[in-house]
């Protein structure tokens, strides 16, 4: 693990290329969706990788007044000011507390620059795409709205966000 | 894009940048000329400059093969040369010819591109052809032609030789400001890191180097800061450069007679703040001369002289910059304030009678429909307002009934590095700018009052409004217990003290703008890193004196 705090992505795709793509990989290339994912609550959730732009620590955020809920405040991305939201309350979930396991995700969306503040993150990984099945009626601890998809995949339950509705709610 | 299409595209903007400017003050001058025939004064010192920007207009828009700007520039410096020679030609008809003259040729440069339409060009000079034509004394042209000549060549040598100017895009002093903030940054940490080396492993002569070392960096940091604040500083001539003849315009419109005195168009303000002050100054100019100024008739009846006038004056104060705008008016119309503020469910009664005035500022109070009607005054006053507080500036207004109304602006010199203390409430460290705090203060818990569920107590012997931190910020810590220290803040007239839990200390810091994402907080206006790579909000005082945050 580097120790500055940062964890670049670029390795960490790169790393997850070199893999077979899969464990239950077939020799005819599948079409797949290329995820990373990341836990809140327990639940896992993924995000398209090619709207993240890399993981960091969560190294101090400052809290800004009057903000509207969802953003847990601002931190120090090299320079630059990031807001970083507090993605649990915006899918319904309690509040997050930051452990050392915490990472800000940071991603672009529709050339927006923001944090997405996870549990912890669990890897980059590619889930094919008959796998994903629309949102089904009965998740309880998100709001259905959010999300493109629920891949069943590996023994695993992997929720699709849509970040552009989690994340520009007036857009 | 365009620019990649056509690599003249690059040429024609610096031309503009470079010929805008000269193109308004020609106008200015004009305007200025038109005022000293009509008062009886010669005004040779002013036909001799102007001619010296027209030949430059002339020359460059050659250059560019931008033929009516030429014609324009050629045909208003033979006018010049003309009047210059026949003072006995000098008077209302030549004026009018040579503001409209400059008039034309700020639009055309303004708008320059190789397909300018040549046909206001040539009827401009077809204008001036005849007023030369039908003065007694035209035929000496081509003497003054070879004077420009002669003048052109040393111009020439000029330019080749001692010029030390270089023009640079502001977009890379920006940069620069940016690298220094992050050398800023490094020079606490490292300031920080010093101290606590001293305190694991005592004093050392190395410490001591050290120390010096920091120390020195500093100095020289310092001294980067301020010549590229310099580097970046511009008079505010260059946005007042256009208001003379816009103002002529205006009170043409509006058939009054207007003279606009300028007065410290020398003082320097950063560019960043500059861009940005020319829409709320001409608001209120164009507000004075529409509302404030009164007709000449009723201005005969009030034994004032038929010319209204208007200032604009500028000057350095206290390491900020004050900006009057005043005129010789009807006044505000106090009584229509107050019916206006109480439609809007004011109680005014409560509203000190020095305040009152500034009620003009809020919203609603003087919308367009009721400028003419009502107060006078207040076309988009809110929104002008607004322009300067989001400058870090703040605005009043004070006015006589007759006597006229002048409004105040004070501005930061610089938006991109503020001086500020750094505070801490509830384990959050905020930035004051200083230019806003008037003192630190230990709070004695006896010294502080509630009045009305309000701290008050006894500043230099007046009694101001404590309010905590954590209650203006929303984070109403834990403690429970009075705060150690306040911060008086003050903005204009107004002054509050704000309870903290510490006092940092001060810092430079680069303003940072609030992300979209963030929405609209209104007791904080930007962001800055800090010494420790931590992130900190910087207050808005102003409008935290406004009241803004006491819902929270």
């Amino acid at each position: 693990m580097p120790t500055d705090g940062r964890t670049a992505v670029e390795p960490l795709l790169g790393f997850a290329d070199a893999l077979p793509a899969a464990p239950s990989e077939t020799s005819a290339p599948a079409p797949t969706h290329h995820l990373l994912t990341f836990v809140l609550d327990r639940e896992e959730f993924g995000i398209p990788v090619t709207q993240v732009r890399e993981v960091i620590r969560v190294n101090g955020i400052t809290r800004v007044p009057q903000v509207p809920a969802h953003v847990r405040g601002v931190t120090n991305l090299r320079g630059r000011i990031l807001a970083v939201v507090e993605i649990r309350t915006r899918l319904g979930l309690p509040e997050a507390v930051v452990t050392p396991a915490s990472r800000i995700v940071v991603v672009e969306v529709r050339g927006r620059v923001l944090g997405l503040l996870v549990d912890r993150v669990s890897q980059v990984t590619k889930v094919p795409v008959e796998s994903v099945a629309p949102p089904p009626e009965e998740v309880v601890t998100t709001e259905t709205d959010f999300l493109t998809g629920v891949a069943r995949w590996d023994s695993r339950l992997i929720m699709l966000l849509d970040l552009d509705k989690v994340l520009l709610p007036n857009a | 894009m365009s620019t990649e299409q056509n690599p003249f595209g690059d040429l024609l903007q610096d031309y503009i940048v470079e010929c805008l400017p000269l193109a308004e003050q020609v106008g200015d001058a004009f305007v200025e000329l038109e005022r000293r025939w009509r008062a009886g004064e010669p005004g040779d010192d002013l036909l001799t400059s102007v001619k010296g920007r027209l030949h430059t207009l002339k020359g460059n828009s050659a250059m560019m093969g931008l033929t009516p700007m030429r014609d324009v520039a050629h045909a208003l410096e033979d006018a010049c040369g003309f009047l210059g020679r026949a003072p006995a030609s000098r008077g209302d008809e030549a004026a009018a010819l040579l503001v409209a003259g400059a008039g034309l040729l700020v639009e055309l440069v303004a708008n320059a591109s190789l397909e300018t339409d040549g046909g206001p060009a040539a009827g401009f000079t077809e204008r001036v052809r005849s007023f030369l034509g039908a003065a007694p004394d035209a035929a000496s042209a081509p003497g003054d032609r070879r004077q420009s000549d002669r003048r052109t060549q040393r111009r020439l040598g000029e330019s080749a030789g001692a010029s030390n100017v270089v023009r640079v895009d502001f977009r890379r002093l920006d940069a620069m400001l940016e690298l220094l903030g992050e050398g800023l940054i490094q020079h606490s940490a490292l300031a920080d890191l010093y101290r606590r080396l001293l305190r694991r492993v005592g004093a050392s002569e190395e410490l001591g180097e050290l120390d010096q070392t920091v120390l020195s960096l500093q100095k020289t940091l310092t001294r980067l800061e301020s010549t590229l604040m310099e580097t970046r500083l511009l008079p505010v001539s260059t946005v007042f450069g256009r208001f003379p003849r816009l103002i002529r315009d205006v009170a043409h419109a509006e058939g009054k007679k207007v003279r606009l005195e300028v007065s410290g168009g020398e003082t320097t303000l950063d560019k960043a703040v500059l861009d940005r002050l020319g829409e709320p100054l001409l608001h209120l100019l164009t507000n004075a001369v529409a509302h404030g100024l009164e007709p000449s008739g009723d201005r005969a009846k009030a034994g004032k002289p038929a010319e209204g006038v208007l200032r604009l004056h500028a000057a350095a104060v206290s390491g900020r910059v004050a900006i009057q705008v005043s005129d010789d008016g009807r006044g505000l119309d106090e009584a229509a304030i107050r019916a206006r503020a109480e439609a809007l469910g004011m109680d005014t009664r409560t509203v000190d009678p020095a305040q009152l005035h500034n009620l003009v500022f809020l919203p609603g109070l003087s919308t367009a429909e009721r400028v003419t009607t009502l107060s006078g005054r207040g076309m988009g006053l809110d929104v002008a307002a607004n322009v300067i507080h989001g400058l870090g500036g703040t605005i009043e207004v004070a006015s006589r009934p007759g006597q006229g109304t002048v409004f105040t602006l004070s501005l930061p010199v610089t938006l991109a590095i503020v001086r500020s203390l750094i505070i801490e409430v509830d384990r959050e460290r905020y930035a004051v700018p200083l230019s806003h705090v008037a003192e630190t203060v230990r709070a004695e818990p006896e010294a502080i009052r509630q009045i009305n569920n309000q701290g008050v107590t006894q500043w230099r012997g007046d009694l101001i409004h404590v309010a905590d931190g954590g209650a203006v910020l929303g984070t109403q810590g834990a403690s429970g217990g009075m705060r150690p220290f306040y911060v008086v803040m003050t903005a204009g007239a107004r002054r509050r003290g704000l309870l903290v839990d510490r006092l940092v200390g001060h810092q430079d810091i680069v303003v940072k703008g609030l992300d979209p994402a963030l929405g609209r907080p209104t007791v904080v206006s930007g962001t800055t890193i800090l010494g420790d790579g931590g992130v900190a909000c910087i207050l808005d005082v102003v409008r935290i004196l406004d009241g803004a945050g006491h819902a929270n």
